[in-house]
């Protein structure tokens, strides 16, 4: 059986390799026959791939410890959820786990595109192709998932136990989802500068595929947030690790791609540099797998760490070479047709928005690679943690939050005053009053007051919106006020979806800025029935509870809160000894309320006195941050919705190139 | 600079591999962690300013110790680029601007009638017939 998982990855290499050189040489040579072998190959890729991921799912499943993959990965005793999360718990089943996602793409992309887009699909099918000859490539010669060991393994040594956690079922997979999805427009972006046909077709075939990348980088990186608030137990959510860095990157170069191409579609303009963003967006998703697989940064999430660095550089760097070559010949093509007529303009406030999200996006980058810079020039080692990036991303940020408000509503080519008054006089007012009474409440942290200051302006800007479409729809239509809300949002989900997204964004702004700013953290060492005093409420130690399962045991503290006398509930802070592994690990006690967090851990226990050392965390508003990703979910949906304008929009783009090219 | 506790555990980076500074990491027993966090404290107790106290740990275990890049020799770099990218291409993106739109002002072709029906229908006759 495990032969079949060999071979099937030997022959999608092969096959791959086939469907790259048919794909290009067909396209060049005008030859459908060989357009269609390599269509055709490319499904069998894909079929080859799904059967090696089956066979080593199946390996794992039955626990076949003569594995190299199932014996490091799972064990007998591991939860069936968690042996299928195994499937990209470890190198090279990650790897595999990518290509399968990708292989999947290429098939849908080709189903997609049966019959339509002639000129691009087979640059489409050798860019895709490629990329799953690098990654087929790695598996079969450098990092194989179906390794046998010498002597089969009586027991595996079981799946790390940070990764036994169900936000860890889903979080990897919507990242791959995320990266991989990028890979779609990429692909269309080399066939169109390969074509030459760089009109809007690629821009409106991919913009679904480019708006499902971002859905699933957004969720994947949310959903990283919560796992590391959940399992980390260390208060926070965020610790601007290289490898979440790796995974922030790509959102952002990819959200000022979603942005400005709304610029192209609308205005003609910014050709070249949303090709560069599209390129920059895949380049980084390659780049955050580099990290994450290569430990050229140190990191606590590179769960495994090999030498396919100078692989991943070389990819890497081609796939830059290729790309760069490529919009350097097509540069003519590339001129836009409009310019920017003001800075007082949506065309300059999206342009304002890209250089924001790119410059935050090169400033984690620096910040990423900045200690092996530093080694390579002065030979020392450094450090580049949290404080950097929270000192250099946070007045990015805030002024990335100001845009979000102007960007929307200013006028498009050249705001008058008249737009200017009546887009922002209120919200700059509301805004200004928000920091004024929070200020006249007490709050001194700055970098909060503006935050909070400039929510309130975005999200003024955005009700405005809606209430003033909502009106005109009333008195055009005659129809009540939800009525005409929903129609205005279902006639316009573009642009309303987008609105959606933007409160979200709001809400995970304040989510961060007040649980940054206003958190409350302390340390209590504790005798059964001691309390203490933490933020208002009042923490009752009962003592020590012992839980035994034949893959875990635990050790639970129960903590009674109570607040202004009344018990609230019941708390039980863990520590867990993770048997095979070997390995203790923090489980945290969490209630949540829409105001604030209490983040209960268990420090430490001493047998002998019973003393227990319990960290207590207040984190507020910290529930905004999550409540604001699953509102960026929402919007996205809406925006994602096919619409029959859009249809409209893209067969019209197809007839003009089909024209200007037949 | 009077630093408090928490601002120089902030400061330090615990070295256990946990890539979180020594505030943050909550390892148990942290064999890095725990004896740094004694360590500052100690250092506190003999009246050192947070200065004081940074470049004592700088000095002890090397630079990668603290949690930021310092703010002086080779290391101002880091802290530079990223403003400097961002306020030049803002430079870069205003200058470009403003030069196109002098080129677009001096060899402005004459606009065409946008909607002239005369002209909308010959261009379809003629693209028809290209088609065809």
């Amino acid at each position: 059986m495990i032969e079949l998982g060999v071979l099937g990855l030997r022959l999608a290499l092969f096959a791959a390799v086939y469907a790259t050189v048919v794909s290009v040489f067909g396209a060049r040579r005008r030859r459908a026959d060989l357009v269609a072998s390599g269509r055709a190959a490319a499904y069998i890729v894909h079929g080859l791939v799904v059967l090696a991921a089956a066979v080593l799912l199946r390996a794992l499943l039955q626990h076949d410890f003569s594995l190299e993959y199932v014996a490091a990965y799972s064990s007998s005793t591991l939860p069936t959820y968690y042996t299928v999360a195994a499937l990209w718990g470890g190198q090279q089943g990650s790897l595999l786990f990518w290509t399968l996602i990708l292989t999947s793409m290429s098939s849908l992309v080709h189903l997609q595109n049966r019959d339509r887009n002639e000129a691009l699909m087979p640059y489409v099918t050798a860019t895709m192709m490629t990329t799953a000859v690098f990654f087929l490539g790695l598996l079969v010669f450098i990092t194989d998932p179906f390794q046998r060991l010498p002597v089969p393994a009586r027991e595996g040594a079981d799946l790390n136990p940070l990764l036994q956690n169900y936000w860890m079922m889903i979080h990897p997979p919507s990242l791959y989802l995320g990266y991989v999805g990028c890979s779609v427009p990429f692909a269309f972006a080399i066939a169109a500068l390969a074509s030459g046909r760089l009109g809007d077709v690629w821009i409106r075939t991919t913009r679904r595929w480019t708006l499902f990348a971002w859905f699933f980088l957004s969720v994947g990186n949310m959903l990283g947030g919560r796992w590391a608030y959940e399992v980390l137990g260390w208060g926070g959510y965020w610790a601007w690790d290289p490898v979440e860095n790796a995974a922030f990157m790509p959102w952002l170069a990819c959200t000022a791609f979603l942005h400005s191409v709304m610029i192209q579609e609308k205005r003609n303009m910014l050709k070249m540099w949303n090709m560069v963003l599209v390129l920059l967006t895949f380049t980084l998703t390659i780049f955050g797998t580099f990290l994450t697989r290569s430990g050229v940064v140190s990191s606590v999430h590179s769960f495994t760490q090999s030498g396919l660095g100078p692989y991943f550089i070389g990819f890497l760097t081609t796939v830059i070479a290729v790309s760069l070559t490529l919009v350097v010949i097509r540069r003519p093509l590339l001129r836009s047709a409009n310019e920017i007529d003001s800075f007082l303009s949506r065309e300059a406030a999206f342009l304002f928005n890209n250089l924001l999200l790119v410059g935050i996006a090169f400033a984690t980058f620096w910040g990423t690679i900045f200690p092996v810079i530093s080694e390579a020039v002065r030979g020392i080692k450094i450090t580049v943690g949290p404080p950097f990036f929270n000192k250099v991303n946070a007045p990015l940020g805030l002024a990335l939050l100001f845009m979000t408000g102007v960007g929307p509503v200013i006028a498009w080519r050249r705001a008058s005053a008249r737009n200017l008054r009546r887009a922002f006089i209120m919200p700059l007012a509301i805004g200004f009053a928000a920091g004024l009474g929070l200020f006249a409440a007490g709050v001194r942290h700055y970098y909060a007051l503006v935050c909070f200051s400039l929510a309130g302006f975005v999200l003024t800007t955005i009700v405005l919106e809606f209430y003033r479409g909502t009106r005109a729809r009333q008195a055009l239509m005659g129809e009540p006020p939800v009525t005409a809300l929903a129609h205005l949002v279902n006639k316009n989900r573009r642009r309303y979806g987008g609105y959606i997204v933007h409160i979200g964004v709001v809400m995970a702004f304040v989510g961060i800025a007040a649980s940054a700013a206003f958190r409350i953290e302390e340390q209590h060492s504790m005798h059964p029935g001691d309390s203490v005093e933490v933020g208002g409420y009042t923490l009752t130690y009962q003592g020590i509870r012992n839980e035994d399962t034949p893959h875990t045991a635990s050790m639970l503290a129960e903590i009674t809160v109570a607040r202004g006398g009344k018990v609230l509930t019941t708390m039980y802070p863990e520590k867990r000894f993770y048997k095979r592994q070997q390995q203790p690990t923090t489980e945290i006690a969490l209630r949540t309320t829409l105001w604030e967090d209490l983040y209960l851990v268990l420090g430490s226990y001493d047998d002998q006195s019973g003393l227990m050392t319990l960290q207590v965390f207040i984190n507020p508003l910290v529930v905004w941050l999550w409540l604001g990703g699953i509102t960026m979910v929402l919007g996205t949906m809406i925006v994602m919705m096919p619409t029959a304008a859009e249809q409209r929009a893209l067969a019209a783009a197809l007839a003009v190139e089909g024209r200007a090219f037949a | 600079m009077n630093a408090s506790q928490t601002d120089l555990e902030e400061a330090l980076t615990c070295q256990c591999g946990c890539g979180l500074t020594v505030h943050a990491c909550n390892h148990l027993q942290c064999p890095s962690g725990i004896p740094l966090k004694q360590e500052i404290a100690s250092q506190l107790a003999l009246g050192k300013t947070g200065e004081e106290v940074l470049s004592y740990f700088s000095g002890k275990y090397g630079e990668k110790i603290l949690s930021a890049p310092t703010t002086s020799g080779f290391n101002i770099v880091a802290w530079v680029t990223p403003f400097a990218v961002v306020l030049l291409s803002t430079m870069l993106i205003v200058i470009l601007t403003r030069r196109w739109r002098r080129q677009q002002d001096t060899v402005k072709p004459p606009a065409p009638a946008a909607d002239d029906p005369k002209l909308r229908a010959r261009l379809e006759a003629e693209l028809d017939r290209w088609d065809a």
